[in-house]
């Protein structure tokens, strides 16, 4: 006879069962096991307002899991819940988007000497327009095709395509840039 | 990382991006905040079961209240106390009205009995005034069709007969 798995060892599916049964362990469980990545994403997606990132992390899993009743368990449960991850960032976003400018400004520090490093990367991509950092992020980072970038963000694939190219030639800039001026 | 269109980056971004973290750790507590507020929306079986058990319970009370104020009501209107205070019986309802009073009568004295090892001169006086009582209120309505002085000459002892002058006990 073996023994029940615990709570980690079981799969996503299972906990969202028990989750919907009204098990928290379970809910912990998944909450433990997606929102490093899921965190890590949505403060990408953010850039300059990644400050926010625990409000909108929360957000996200609260719409999640109201929203748990319609998972048909199509997609995997990390891409579903990254989906709902970027429409939530984008709202907030949109919220903010009367202050970027200012904020904007404060991001882009002179990179260190030498070659650019991860950290003038994530700089960079800070200091990308809202929808070229999104696209970016969600195409170069987490592997989302265009087709899924496009249905995201409500635009078409070529759409997506054009706005990945414009963003990595500003990155490209912005990172030879930095190092260039402190060199 | 998607690699399509990944022409337009050359080995330092791609090093670079292959390099991002994936992942950023979670504090301790960090699920709390969100748990405490999936809690007030009622996703966890404990709030469910809590929030049922209330109900259930407020239920019962109040069931168990209306019983109780009915059972109450209707054993104070069924009373040998309110049935006499009552004007507006039946014939049959007074019928019954007399069974039950003499039952009750039988049923106290009957008690009393039990609870004594013996008889003592008290409880036989009291009890003897009440049924002659009874005996003359139930003749003097004429309910008794002669039967109280049937009962009289039954119950009196042989070797004492009842002075002329004395009226017969009535019994019913």
């Amino acid at each position: 006879m073996s023994l029940p798995l615990l709570p980690f060892e079981l799969p996503d599916g299972a906990l969202i069962r028990r989750f919907l049964d009204g098990d928290e362990q379970a809910f912990r469980t998944l909450y433990e096991r997606h929102t490093p990545r899921l965190e890590m994403t949505l403060q990408r997606l953010l850039g300059p307002w990644r400050q926010d990132v625990d409000d909108v992390v929360q957000e996200t899993w609260l719409a999640a899991c109201r929203g748990l009743h319609g998972y048909r368990g199509d997609a995997r449960f990390s891409t579903w819940l990254t989906s709902i991850g970027v429409r939530t960032t984008l709202n907030h976003l949109g919220r903010r988007g009367d202050r970027e400018t200012e904020i904007l400004e404060e991001i882009p520090t002179p990179l260190a000497n030498g070659p650019a490093s991860g950290i003038d990367l994530e700089r960079a991509l800070a200091a990308l327009p809202d929808r070229q950092r999104v696209v970016v992020v969600l195409h170069d980072v987490e592997g989302f095709t265009h087709e899924e970038i496009g249905a995201q963000l409500g635009i078409a694939a070529g759409t997506s395509k054009a706005t990945l190219s414009r963003a990595r030639q500003a990155l490209r800039l912005a990172l030879s840039e930095g190092v260039s001026n402190e060199s | 990382m998607n690699h399509d269109d990944a022409s337009e980056h050359d080995d330092e971004m791609l090093r670079l991006f292959a390099a991002l973290p994936r992942t950023v750790p979670i504090e301790a507590g960090q699920p709390d905040r969100i748990v405490a507020q999936l809690r007030r929306e009622g996703f966890f079986r404990a709030q469910r079961r809590a929030r049922r058990w209330a109900i259930q319970a407020a239920a019962a009370a109040v069931i168990f209240a209306i019983g109780a104020l009915a059972g109450s009501h209707y054993a104070r209107s069924n009373s040998l106390e309110d049935m006499l205070a009552r004007t507006q019986l039946s014939a049959a309802e007074r019928v019954l009205l007399l069974q039950r009073a003499g039952s009750a009568y039988v049923r106290a004295a009957q008690a009393y009995a039990d609870a004594t090892a013996h008889v003592d001169s008290s409880a036989v006086e009291v009890a003897s005034r009440v049924l002659l009582g009874a005996a003359h209120a139930v003749a003097r309505s004429s309910l008794d069709a002669g039967l109280s002085e049937r009962l009289a000459r039954v119950l009196q002892p042989a070797s004492a007969p009842m002075p002329a002058s004395r009226q017969p006990v009535i019994w019913f």
